[in-house]
């Protein structure tokens, strides 16, 4: 029998778990933001080995399993003499890897936006770091956003890898819940569920965002 | 042909040369920007007209030759020497206002956005003190009742009188128009004229790239002719418009008068 009861037990401890998950993918996603900007700019840069620095980036981090990157993390950074926290390593690995998507989203982004803009700029005085930060930059979140919250979602599913360097978010917490009460069924439709409300919630709280940046 | 004033030029280009690739786009320009007066550049598509303006104020690099702006070389530390430093030829554009054929307003900015944007991180205006500026500019070009309009809830018109705003706000020593009303619907050209007419009036020293060869006749002191990179004919309006006496500008006023069917 379907019992309802259990779910009900069980969920405000998946509520506790899915705080990681939350953390992970959205600690991840602003990290990715950030290195994914100086990946992008490198990108764009005049200088060819920056732009090889930036392709290469890209490519490992979009071609090696985010499974991989989490387990190389995890064994490698003892290795060379860098003892932090499993969740710190986690959010680091997984902004690294969001990064590589985000740079490649920043970067079209970019390309949308008319060269006129800059040389108008360019034509008042405008320093580089002001034609980034005020015309630039604030374009290419509004023009990229919709793959960006893509990415967030994309990142809350993700982020279940981390348990294989001992974080207990909602996947890792479902799956010990479900084996001490013997009801798998249950614990893991709960945790569907949970999973389908944050990113309905992104998915909302992005085109509020949207509306509110239109021009 | 004239000789307009003994006063130093505004700006000059000295036998200067630009190639893009192979493309011999200037050839041994010379030319002397009188202070105060308005130049109109005229001539061909692709005889050259945007990319003189453009070495005006180093947009476009140019590869021999002397550009100068109030008697300072722009671009190079020397004639012929060291690109000059990004700080400097900034602190030199700040004095040079530039309107494009396309506007290229900041989309995500409103119009009193736009025009303050440059006060406070160019000249370094505290931000109620570069708005009030800004509202002062967009007053001059008719637009004070738009200051919360995004360039997107602007007409044509609108759009470029706000850039044209954006450039005066910043007090510049010399104003460069590159087909400023070329985008635009021909019900919405007389606005933005009415705006550079104004200007001029007002003393400002002006380049105009245009086709609107009523505005050249009536409103420039100086037109300049050019053709393949080439200056071929530099007058009063009247002497270039009526006078002309080269084969390549008569056949070039030809072909506009046979386009237009207008008197100028
Ligand atoms: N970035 C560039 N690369 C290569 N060639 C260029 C470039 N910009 C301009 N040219 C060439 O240089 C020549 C002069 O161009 P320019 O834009 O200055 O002409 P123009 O007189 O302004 O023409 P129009 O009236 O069409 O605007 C043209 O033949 C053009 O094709
Ligand atoms: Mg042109």
């Amino acid at each position: 029998m379907f019992s309802f009861q259990t779910i009900f037990d069980n969920l405000p401890v998946l509520i506790g778990a899915a705080r990681y998950t939350l953390l992970i993918s959205v600690l991840g996603c602003a990290q990715g933001l950030l290195v994914g900007a100086v990946v992008c700019a490198g990108a764009l840069s005049r200088r060819v080995w920056l732009r090889r620095a930036a392709a290469l980036y890209v490519s490992f981090f979009r071609g090696v399993p985010l499974l991989i990157q989490l387990l190389v993390a995890f064994y490698l950074l003892p290795v060379i003499g860098i003892n932090v926290p499993a969740l710190v390593a986690a959010v680091l690995t997984v902004g690294l890897c969001a990064a590589a998507y985000l740079s490649e989203v920043l970067r079209g982004a970019l390309n949308a936006i008319p060269r006129g803009q800059a040389e108008a700029a360019a034509a008042i005085g405008m320093a580089p770091r002001d034609l980034w930060l005020r015309i630039l930059l604030p374009q290419a979140l509004k023009i990229g956003l919709p793959a960006i919250i893509n990415e967030l979602i994309l990142l809350v599913k993700a982020s279940s890898l981390v348990t294989v360097v001992g974080i207990v978010e909602i996947t890792r917490m479902s799956q010990s819940i479900a084996s001490a009460t013997y009801r798998p069924l249950e614990i893991y439709l709960a945790a569907a569920f949970l999973y389908l409300a944050i990113n309905l919630v992104i998915a909302q709280a992005g085109r509020l965002l949207e509306r509110r940046l239109a021009y | 042909m004239t000789t307009l004033s003994s006063s130093p030029a505004a700006a000059s280009m000295r036998k200067v040369n630009k190639y893009y690739g192979t493309f011999h786009a200037l050839r041994d320009v010379d030319l002397d920007i009188p202070p105060g007066k308005v130049t109109c550049l005229i001539g061909p598509s692709g005889s050259g007209k945007s990319t003189l303006l453009r070495c005006l104020n180093f947009l476009e690099d140019y590869d021999s030759g002397e550009v100068r702006i109030d008697d300072q070389l722009i671009g190079y530390e020397t004639p012929g020497g060291r690109r000059m430093s990004a700080r400097r030829l900034r602190e030199m554009r700040r004095d040079i206002g530039m309107v494009f054929q396309q506007f290229n307003l900041w989309p995500h900015m409103t119009a009193l956005q736009n025009v303050a944007e440059g006060l406070e991180r160019v000249r370094g205006f505290s931000r109620p003190e570069a708005e009030v500026r800004a509202r002062e500019a967009l007053a001059k070009v008719g637009l004070a009742d738009k200051e919360a309009n995004h360039p997107s809830r602007l007409s044509g018109g609108q759009q470029q009188r706000v850039a044209i705003a954006r450039a005066i706000a910043m007090q510049p020593r010399i104003m460069l128009f590159d087909e400023p009303t070329s985008a635009l619907d021909p019900e919405l050209v007389g606005e933005v004229l009415g705006v550079m007419k104004q200007l001029a009036s007002e003393g400002m020293t002006m380049v105009v790239v245009t086709h609107e060869m009523g505005f050249a006749a009536h409103v420039a002191d100086r037109v300049v002719f050019m053709e393949r990179g080439e200056i071929v004919a530099v007058g009063s309006p009247r002497e270039v418009f009526h006078d002309a006496a080269d084969p390549r500008l008569q056949s070039f006023l030809q072909g506009y008068r046979e386009r237009n069917s207008l008197e100028f």
